[in-house]
Order: structure tokens, then C-alpha cells, then sequence
């Protein structure tokens, strides 16, 4: 007769187990790095002999200020098409739910079964055999940015999927215009979707090798030149790049935390309104 | 303020009003960029590297003229096959165990941990934006020949593990390491979806919970499982960053092998055939699974209706 309620609490300790262990197994290596990146003994810093050196040999090597140059580049790019084009194809399907809905979800989600590699040669194939174009930046951004409009559309239509257009008919009733009431309803309220996929691209395509290197010709990039570096042994600088990005990617993450935070209580609030209004 | 602001029909079509468009061509307009991108650089690279299957590669030039020697040699020249078998298993192990163990995280982080769920489910989302590379060198740090499992072995006075690094073991705790982000992700995003309502009414009438997760839990997130394990399995199948790390001489892949064709060996029309089996591959897996689901039992009949009413 124990059994039942006991049950359910043993269950949850072991889950709450599993998901340590797992959290653990995904960022005791970041850890490490990060330690390891900031003492003289990289290969064993428990505890660290703290030293700078990493960074600074990071700083003075102008490989890598200029691939950080040609990463943002990407990145910047990547993001603004990918989000705009996500946005207006998840508005328009939204909005507009034609016959052919089905057919070009299949289209926008299709990229997501094809791994990297195959995207980035197969760009490079058609660009280079078919179209003349030798690797350059743009080719480079446009094969990111199909990769990243499929992320960036997955992660707007979670968001925005229950999003009440009745809310947008209310505003016009009252006399807003339509581009008024998308810009004064919609865009605040879809404004947190619209940062976390800008932000979570900007992320991916920074953060991009197998797409980017075939495309790219002898342009570095941050993740290829630590590849290349890499495959001659790991050296302290590596660590040190390494832990700058995860943290960038970490203070990424916290903003877009803290946008859908103030999103939703952003919608509830005007949830309410609207109903005290009717 | 115009008359046509205050105009009740301008509900119905908003912007067509204004415009002078018609519903159909706002609608055109707002997805041609993407389905002009999607095209361009996406379907149009898929068939150029179809076409270049067929052709030949003869000392670094390319010759337009149909054969199908590329597909003999994936199929037939042993070393290809073996590499493809290693990718599949090695994609398929990864994958189940990363399904099985995100089933009970993204349950407890959808269910018990409550508010807290966003967070949690976003920690496990972010390793995966770091990039492959970066990742690499952090399990560098941990499975390293003097990395942290191995020191710390050593500092109790034990053998380093020797597994642990260029070994196929070690390529496929490095695909898992890099993956298992993907398929929590997929399914937190199946659960959160799913109406827990549902369990709690198989509960009331009698059910157990292993009947309740069996018969309600389980089918109606079959679909979510499946875009996990797809979403898992797709990347493991071509990784090639990996195995070249971490996987030693006895641990090349086939990714790993599609992109020496296109580097050092020259050999384009080959690679393009392996990328094409690859695409065919994956395109099967997709197919098998997707006659896995039964649309009755996976909340399809009705569930929209259901949906869009509430």
C-alpha cells in the first residue's frame, strides 16, 4: 500500500538525477575550458595559477581580429534576412491561409533534413560548376541564411502561433489603420519572437563552420581559423576563444530570457485590457 | 480621419484596401522572398549536385557526360560502404539514446519544474549555438589525452582510459555531446503542446500510470519523439568534424570522407554522389518513421478543429 506514494517522489529524483548528470556533462567541459583558459597549468587548473597570457596572444594574433570581422559580417546578415524573410512568410501563412500552405511549409522545413555539410557543398557545387561564382561573403551569407530561416521561422511560429488576430480586427474597429494596428498591436507583441530568432541566427551563423567553409574561398572566420588551428593541437589561445564565445552565447541567451519574460507579462497585461475594453 | 479608417469591412481584407492588392497577391508578395531564397539555395544546389553525380571527375576537371561509376563506387568499393555503415550505426545508437534520455528530462522540465521550465529548457538549448568547433575543443578539455576524465584518473592513481580519444567510442560520445541539445529541444517543444488534461483524464477513469503514458502520453508525442530522433539522427549521419577529432585512424565516417572529396582528393563528381546517397538516406529514415505514426492515434483527426475552436 506504500507503494503509490512512493512512487512519484522516487520518480522525480531520479529524473532531477538525470537532468544534474546531463547538465553536467554538457558544461563541465565549458568549465574546464574556461579555467583552463585563464592559468598558466591549461591542462590540469585545480586550482588555476591564474594568468592572462592566452588572451593576450589572442589579442596581439591579427587572424583572428580579422575573422571575428568576417563572423560578424555573417552573422549580421544572416540574421536580418533570415528573420525578415521568416516573418513575413509566418505573417502571410498567418494572415493569408492559402491552398498552397501546406506545400510551402514542406519547402521551409525541408532544409532542416539535410546536415550542413550537404547544404554547404552542394552550394558551393551550384554556385561554382553552374553559376561561375567563385566563394565570396554573399554566397556565403545566403546558404546561412537558409539554414538559419528555418530556425528562425520554427522559433517566431511557437511563439506566435496562438496569436489572437481578433486583437488587430479590435484596434481597426477603433479606428486604427491596418499598418497601424500591426505596428501598434502585433509588433509589440511579437517583438520578443522577433529578438529571440534575430538573436539565436545571428548566433548560428556566427558560430558556423561546414556551411561557411566551402563557400568563404580563403576569407577566414572565426570558427575556421580555430579550426585550422585545431588540427595542429590544441594550444591555450583556442581555449581562450572558446570561452569568449561561450560567454557571448550565455549573455545572448539571458537577453532573449529576459525578453520573453517581459513579453508575456507584456501580453497578459494588454490581454486584459482588451477585455476590459469589450 | 478619413472615411476609410472607420470603415467596418476593412476588417475583413486590411491591407488589400489600402494597397489596391488583392488578398492573393499580399499573400504572393509576403512569401516570395523566402520561397525565392529556399529556391535558389536550397532546391537549386540539391538538383546541380544531382546532376554532378552522373558526370565524371578526371584529374581535377570535371567532364559533363552521364555515368554512373560514382554510385558503383558508394555502393560497391568497400571502404564507402564500411564508412557508411559506421555513420549509420554510430547515428542510429546516438540518436535512440539521446530520444530516451530527453523522454524523462523534457518531461520534468515541462511538468514539475514549473516556472522555472524556460530557463531549464534554455540551458539545454545553448550549447548547441556555440558551434561545433567550439564544442569540440571543450570535449578536447574533457576527453582529452590529458584532459579532465583522464587526469583526474590519473590523479587517483589509475590508468588514463585509452577509449576515451581516437576511438569510434570517442566520435560517438562526441555526436552525442553535440546532438543530445537537438532532441530535448524537440521534445520540450512536444510536451509543452501536449494537453496534459488528456492524462489526468485517463487517470480519473481508471487508467494506471504506465496504461495513461502508453496509451495517451506516448502516441499523441510519437510525432515530437520522431522529429527528435530525425533532428538527432540527420546531423549524425554526415558529421565529419567529429570523427576527425576525435575518432583516430579507425574512426573515419562517411561525412568525413564526402569532404575529402571535395579537398584534398579533387574528386567532385564522387562527393556529390555521396552527398546524394546521404540525402536519399536520410529521406528514407524520414519515410519509414513517418509510416511508423498512425494520424488517428497522434491527436491528427481533429485535434486542429479542436484547436483553432478553443
Amino acid at each position: 500500500m506504500r507503494w503509490p506514494s512512493l512512487a512519484p517522489s522516487l520518480w522525480i529524483g531520479f529524473t532531477a538525477a538525470l537532468l544534474c548528470a546531463t547538465y553536467a556533462f554538457l558544461y563541465v567541459p565549458i568549465v574546464h575550458v574556461a579555467l583552463a583558459s585563464v592559468s598558466t597549468n591549461t591542462m590540469w587548473p585545480y586550482p588555476p595559477r591564474w594568468s592572462t597570457a592566452a588572451y593576450t596572444a589572442l589579442i596581439h594574433n591579427r587572424v583572428y581580429l580579422e575573422a571575428l570581422m568576417n563572423s560578424a559580417i555573417i552573422g549580421l546578415a544572416t540574421a536580418v534576412l533570415s528573420t525578415a524573410f521568416a516573418t513575413a512568410a509566418i505573417f502571410g501563412l498567418m494572415r493569408y491561409p492559402g491552398r498552397h500552405r501546406g506545400k510551402l511549409l514542406l519547402l521551409y522545413l525541408a532544409p532542416l533534413f539535410v546536415a550542413d555539410i550537404v547544404l554547404g557543398i552542394s552550394t558551393m557545387v551550384f554556385t561554382n560548376l553552374f553559376m561561375g561564382i567563385g566563394g565570396n561573403l554573399a554566397v556565403a551569407i545566403l546558404a546561412n541564411a537558409v539554414r538559419c530561416f528555418t530556425y528562425a521561422f520554427l522559433i517566431i511560429a511557437v511563439q506566435l502561433y496562438r496569436y489572437d488576430w481578433r486583437l488587430n480586427d479590435a484596434a481597426m474597429v477603433f479606428g486604427a489603420t491596418p499598418v497601424q494596428a500591426f505596428r501598434e498591436v502585433t509588433l509589440p507583441l511579437a517583438a520578443p519572437a522577433l529578438f529571440s530568432a534575430s538573436l539565436s541566427t545571428f548566433i548560428l551563423s556566427f558560430n558556423n563552420l561546414e556551411i561557411s567553409f566551402y563557400l568563404l574561398g580563403a576569407t577566414p572566420t572565426l570558427p575556421a581559423v580555430a579550426w585550422g588551428t585545431l588540427r595542429y593541437g590544441i594550444r591555450p589561445e583556442l581555449f581562450a576563444v572558446t570561452t569568449l564565445i561561450n560567454l557571448a552565447v550565455i549573455l545572448g541567451f539571458a537577453a532573449i530570457l529576459i525578453s520573453l519574460k517581459v513579453g508575456r507579462h507584456r501580453r497578459l497585461t494588454q490581454a486584459e485590457e482588451v477585455r476590459g475594453l469589450t | 480621419m478619413t472615411l476609410e479608417n472607420t470603415d467596418i469591412q476593412v476588417v475583413n481584407a486590411p491591407a488589400a484596401r489600402r494597397t489596391g492588392l488583392s488578398r492573393r497577391q499580399i499573400a504572393l508578395l509576403m512569401q516570395a522572398p523566402s520561397v525565392a531564397l529556399i529556391g535558389m539555395f536550397f532546391v537549386l544546389p540539391i538538383l546541380s549536385i544531382i546532376v554532378l553525380a552522373f558526370w565524371r571527375t578526371e584529374s581535377y576537371q570535371i567532364i559533363p557526360d552521364f555515368t554512373l561509376s560514382n554510385f558503383s563506387a558508394v555502393l560497391f568499393e568497400g571502404a564507402y560502404l564500411t564508412f557508411f555503415l559506421r555513420s549509420f550505426i554510430t547515428a542510429v545508437a546516438v540518436s535512440a539514446v539521446s530520444v530516451i534520455l530527453a523522454w524523462p528530462i523534457a518531461y520534468f522540465i515541462v511538468r514539475v519544474s514549473g516556472r522555472w521550465a524556460l530557463l531549464l529548457g534554455m540551458l539545454f538549448a545553448l550549447p548547441f549555438f556555440t558551434g561545433e568547433v567550439i564544442r569540440l575543443i571543450a570535449l578536447q578539455g574533457l576527453l582529452g589525452p590529458v584532459g579532465l576524465i583522464n587526469s583526474m584518473m590519473m590523479w587517483m592513481g589509475l590508468q588514463p582510459i585509452r577509449a576515451l580519444i581516437f576511438t569510434p567510442i570517442a566520435s560517438a560520445i562526441g555526436i552525442f555531446y553535440l546532438y543530445l541539445p537537438t532532441a530535448v529541444t524537440a521534445l520540450c517543444l512536444s510536451l509543452v503542446n501536449f494537453d496534459f488534461r488528456l492524462a489526468d483524464a485517463a487517470r480519473t477513469f481508471g487508467a494506471g500510470p504506465v496504461r495513461t503514458f502508453l496509451e495517451v502520453t506516448w502516441p499523441l508525442n510519437l510525432v515530437g519523439t520522431l522529429v527528435g530522433f530525425i533532428l538527432c539522427f540527420v546531423p549524425a549521419l554526415s558529421s565529419a568534424l567529429a570523427p576527425r577529432f576525435l575518432g583516430g585512424p579507425n574512426g573515419t565516417l562517411f561525412g568525413m570522407s564526402l569532404a575529402q572529396q571535395f579537398g584534398d582528393t579533387g574528386t567532385w563528381s564522387l562527393g556529390a554522389a555521396m552527398g546524394v546517397f546521404l540525402f536519399a538516406a536520410t529521406l528514407l529514415m524520414v519515410f519509414m518513421l513517418s509510416r511508423a505514426v498512425n494520424p488517428q492515434r497522434s491527436g491528427f483527426s481533429g485535434g486542429t478543429a479542436e484547436r483553432e475552436g478553443r
